[in-house]
């Protein structure tokens, strides 16, 4: 046994590492916030929509939730160049990532959306808030702190599940450690310094949604 | 000068009727006083008015004109100019006093900003809470959550003012804080339709005062008849009752 570790060879790479780090955080964002608006409409429709448009939501999220986000995404990178749609690899798997996140998000802020209280928003119909008005004034800012929790784990998953993009050629993280390791035969090294990347990530990617949460919808935070 | 008539006004809750046949006339500068037992319809007309429960018959006419329930522009118009505070404050618990206030000037009726806030802070300070502009409701007193919901209303500057039971939750100590701005409001000839159980205070600031039972109007007359003098069987013994009490 004792396997002696060289970090020697890889140390080197490691802005290559931090730029590949860059992409995964960058794919987890763009993914994240696309979803967010996928979700936040789709919970909208959810909630307050016509027959029709629910039906047509819960169609959306069912086929999304039910099938592996994999096989999700290998389906977009194949089917839309049929389609006439020739896409970059990092394109197909933030699209693929937006829609898969979206179905999700759906599902997560529906609870979220039912938390507003009626009487607050009867008192917003009163004074006038359309209803659009209501969510973004009163329903949202609600739903976000009873979310938010829920949100920032989805958001790890997603950050940790950009890996899969090294499938697609994606020089994320995962794909940059795979060729790393290829050419310096320290593959041990070259992943412990990428886990401790991942680790990074979500810690950053948590600390965003807060931020984001704050900015965008005023959330306090606070122990009730 | 706002003048509001209902006609004729009937409103079911599902297949149950709650009003039958109401009339009633709040004239521009009135204090209307509406009494009666619980589950007379008095917070039914409330929310009628203002479109909360399309009438199911009659109509009710806002100078003049004939209110569409059916068309959202015309009720989006209504509230502009008929304000309501319910007995549960449903302040936005997410916002700050001030914000509370100013959100609806601001955001939903694009008056600027400055000059909201400055008017919302002459409020704030007129139902006594010139210190708390900044506090979150959950941090408020129920009598100072019911103010600034009587702010909130006022900042609108409607020019009809109805209150539901604005102080039927709070603890006798906050009552008189909340009843001292509707009087303050009634001296400065607001506009109001005021739905109490404190009868010394609807005696004291009514200009008229309806009795309701059954979702009807069962006797209508300036307070001192009401109370004093009631002409009909159900007015007196609902008076006495609670005279008595
Ligand atoms: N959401 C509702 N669904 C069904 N029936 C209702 C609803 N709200 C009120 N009612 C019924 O309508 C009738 C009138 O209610 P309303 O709230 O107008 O009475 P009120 O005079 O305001 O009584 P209180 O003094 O207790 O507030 C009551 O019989 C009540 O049970
Ligand atoms: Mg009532």
């Amino acid at each position: 046994m004792g396997y002696t570790f060289q970090f020697g060879q890889v140390w080197p790479f490691l802005p290559r590492l931090f730029d590949a780090a860059l992409v995964s955080l960058q794919l987890a964002l763009l993914a994240f916030c696309g979803g967010l608006l996928l979700g936040t409409a789709g919970a909208a429709i959810r909630t307050y929509g016509g027959a029709w448009a629910r039906r047509a939501v819960k169609l959306y999220v069912t086929a999304f939730t039910n099938t592996p986000q994999l096989v999700q995404i290998y389906f977009l990178y194949f089917a839309l160049p049929d389609a006439g749609l020739v896409l970059s690899s990092f394109t197909a798997v933030l699209i693929g990532m937006t829609l898969n996140a979206g179905a999700y998000l759906t599902e997560i802020q529906r609870a979220g959306f039912e938390s507003a209280r009626r009487s607050e928003l009867e008192a917003a119909a009163v004074l006038g808030f359309s209803r659009l008005q209501q969510i973004r004034y009163v329903v949202l800012p609600h739903a976000m702190r009873v979310l938010l929790p829920p949100l920032s784990s989805h958001f790890i998953i997603m950050t940790l599940g950009t890996s899969m993009a090294a499938v697609f050629g994606v020089e994320e993280l995962t794909g940059e450690a795979l060729t790393l390791s290829s050419q310096t035969f320290r593959s041990v090294e070259v992943f412990l310094i990428v886990a401790g990347f991942y680790v990074a990530l979500t810690l950053l990617a948590s600390l965003a949604i807060s931020l984001f949460a704050r900015a965008a919808f005023r959330v306090r935070v606070r122990p009730l | 000068m706002p003048d509001l008539v209902i006609r004729g006004l009937d409103a079911h809750y599902g297949a149950t009727p709650v009003l039958s046949g109401l009339d009633l006339h709040v004239e521009s500068g009135a204090t209307v006083g509406l009494i009666g037992p619980s589950g007379s319809g008095k917070s039914t007309i409330l929310r009628t008015i203002l479109g909360l429960l399309p009438p199911s018959r009659g109509e009710i006419v806002l100078d003049g004109r004939r209110v569409d329930y059916a068309k959202p522009a015309e009720v989006r118009a209504l509230r502009e100019r008929v304000a309501v505070v319910f007995q549960q404050y449903n302040l936005f618990q997410n916002m700050t006093v001030l914000q509370n206030v100013c959100i609806t000037p601001v955001k939903i009726r694009g008056r600027p900003r400055r000059e909201v806030e400055d008017e919302a802070r002459r409020l704030l300070a007129k139902v006594g809470l010139a210190d708390k502009l900044s506090s979150y409701p959950d941090q408020l007193s129920g009598g100072q959550q019911q103010r600034v919901a009587i702010a909130r209303a006022l900042a609108l500057r409607p020019e009809i003012l109805l209150l539901d039971e604005v102080t039927a939750a709070l603890d006798p100590e906050l009552v008189s804080e909340v009843l001292d701005t509707i009087r303050l409001l009634a001296r400065e000839g607001m506009t109001m339709m005021i739905v109490s159980h404190e009868m010394g205070f609807i005696r004291e600031v009514s200009s008229r005062v309806v009795f309701m039972a059954d979702g009807r109007k069962v006797e209508e007359g300036p307070p001192a008849r009401i109370f004093d003098a009631p002409q009909e069987a159900r007015t007196q013994s609902f008076v006495s009752k609670i005279l008595r009490h």
